[in-house]
């Protein structure tokens, strides 16, 4: 199939998802993952340039926005709270599932790291829309899982980072460039800006990509993974982005609609379904070894400081999605791992964002108390209000 | 006095819309209390990034916002005052608990939603009809 033949049948995958998402109310990044899955196995495609390159940058893409998500002033006020179980939620799952693959799987060291990484994520995204719903996001409790999530996700990406780093000297430019970049551009951004800012050519959403693609660029070039400086990028970013709410929604705009649907198919398009099939067993054993020691290392901690919720903080920190297909992707990517790996990996990292949430929700939902119901006054005819 | 206080659900829908006629009617006939809950469904599960869910959210509450003006309004030249209540979550499981919660008499509700979610596990108005501690009307 030629290369605009599978652009035009990407976009057509990508349109039935955005579809099917709304009418469904399933994230539209886990249905473009299954849809990727199902156009990759069908037609039988490999991933062409084009899409891998588009895909790199919608990872990094991905990483910034997640960076410039965070609630720093929320973060900076739960941060004793929520480091405990931000850490134990990384490194139990990263311990166990690094030497259950090394060591009861036999896969090489640094392909049971991307594993254990993977493994390690939990989904902010997840968490955040069942708070928002359940309204805990309001509440003590919310506030300490979110800021727990944020110590996990810079757990992983600072993971991702040094353990792959295999330096050259153009560590040192890389190193300069990304200390550069988080000092200079939060404070060059306002009036930037200001001066360019609010056109319909995006100056804006450029001066984050061209940041970007130099991150990635010099990452390339030091053989280092850029996630570390993108996602502090962003968090250097987040209080900007809070003040000047359009800014964000037009590099969301731009993210949806282009970039990262095409992260998501190719994460999709390479995972292997004969693979899977065949490898079942292995597929429950890393299910396993990601949930249990995640719920088993946050649950005495939650019960300390998310209680009266511990059961439900705790299926939250077991979540994973995102971060989980960044890493799986740059293993893929990197050539750490081969496709049989690649797919378990993807296929566990979405069995934990459904499994654990369904479950949260099904059987340990918080009833929150709504606020009260405004006053009714009696319905009265015309003639009777004159 | 058959009805006192009214809950009629709406979320933006033709059939909604109709249901919310309805509901005015009887509110202006039996001097009942009506109240309109605007349900505005699930945020999208599992979703990927904060911005995902964040944007989902703020369309929903800006579409609810003119949805709760125009209930208002159709209310004001029915002659009567419309109470808004608009609710995250599902609809088939928050219509029955508010209007237990409220001691509602009457829930008033299209007998069809907006997105083929509402039919994925039956239809909303026959799992609210199931659930409902009072009389439910449903409007085709």
């Amino acid at each position: 199939m030629s290369d605009i033949a599978v652009a035009a049948l990407l976009a057509g995958t990508v349109l039935v998802a955005s579809t099917i998402s709304v009418e469904i109310g399933l994230s539209v990044a886990l249905i473009e993952l299954f849809l990727g899955v199902v156009v990759g196995n069908a037609f039988h495609l490999d991933v062409p340039s084009w899409l891998s390159f588009l895909g790199s940058f919608a990872g990094m893409l991905l990483t910034f926005q997640a960076g410039a998500e965070v609630d720093v002033p929320q973060f900076r006020r739960e941060w004793k709270a929520s480091l405990s179980i931000g850490l134990v939620s990384f490194f139990a799952p990263f311990a166990v599932v690094g030497l259950l693959t090394y060591y009861g799987l036999g896969w090489e060291r640094r392909q049971a790291e991307i594993g254990g990484l993977a493994l390690s994520t939990t989904s902010l995204a997840v968490v955040y829309a069942v708070l928002v719903e359940t309204g805990l996001n309001r509440e003590l409790v919310g506030k300490r899982l979110m800021s727990a999530t944020f110590v996990t996700d810079i757990a992983t990406v600072a993971g991702l980072t040094i353990l792959f780093v295999k330096p050259t000297i153009w560590v040192v430019p890389f190193a300069v460039v990304s200390i550069a970049l988080i000092a200079g551009l939060p404070a060059a951004a306002p009036w930037f800006f200001r001066r360019y800012g609010n056109r319909v050519i995006e100056p804006e959403v450029k001066l984050v990509f061209a940041s970007l693609f130099l991150l990635m660029w010099l990452g390339g070039r030091a053989n280092s993974q850029p996630a570390l400086p993108a996602f502090i990028l962003g968090l250097t970013m987040s209080g900007h982005y809070v003040q000047h709410r359009k800014e964000q929604e037009r590099l969301r705009v731009v993210a949806f609609a282009f970039l990262t649907p095409f992260f998501f198919l190719k994460g999709g398009m390479s995972v292997s379904a004969g693979a899977l099939w065949a490898n079942l067993g292995v597929l429950a054993v890393l299910f396993v070894a990601k949930m249990v020691p995640k719920m088993a290392g946050v649950y005495p901690l939650a019960r300390r400081y998310t209680a009266p919720h511990a059961t439900f903080t705790t299926l939250l920190m077991s979540t994973g999605l995102t971060f989980g297909t960044i890493t799986s992707l740059y293993g893929l990517n990197a050539g750490i791992i081969d496709r049989t790996k690649f797919s378990l990996l993807i296929a566990v990292v979405v069995l934990s964002a459904i499994v654990p949430t369904a479950i949260a929700q099904r059987f340990f939902h918080p009833h929150v108390v709504e606020p009260p119901l405004a006053p009714m006054p009696p319905a009265r005819l015309e003639s009777e209000v004159a | 006095m058959p009805f006192e206080k009214i809950l009629v659900a709406i979320d933006g829908s033709e059939c909604s819309d109709r249901a919310f006629d309805k509901a005015v009617e009887l509110a202006v006939l039996a001097h009942a209390r009506l109240t309109a809950l605007g349900v505005e469904g699930p945020l999208p599960a599992y979703a990927a990034t904060v911005g995902e869910v964040d944007e989902v959210k703020r369309e929903k509450d800006s579409f609810f916002r003119a949805l709760a003006a125009a209930a208002r309004s159709r209310g004001e030249q029915a002659g009567i005052e419309v109470a808004i209540d608009v609710r995250p979550g599902h609809p088939a499981e928050l219509i029955p608990r508010v209007a237990e919660e409220g001691r509602y008499d009457l829930i008033v509700l299209g007998h069809r939603g907006h997105f083929v979610r509402d039919r994925l596990l039956g239809s909303t108005a026959d799992r609210v009809a199931e659930q409902a501690h009072c009389p439910v009307m449903i409007v085709r």
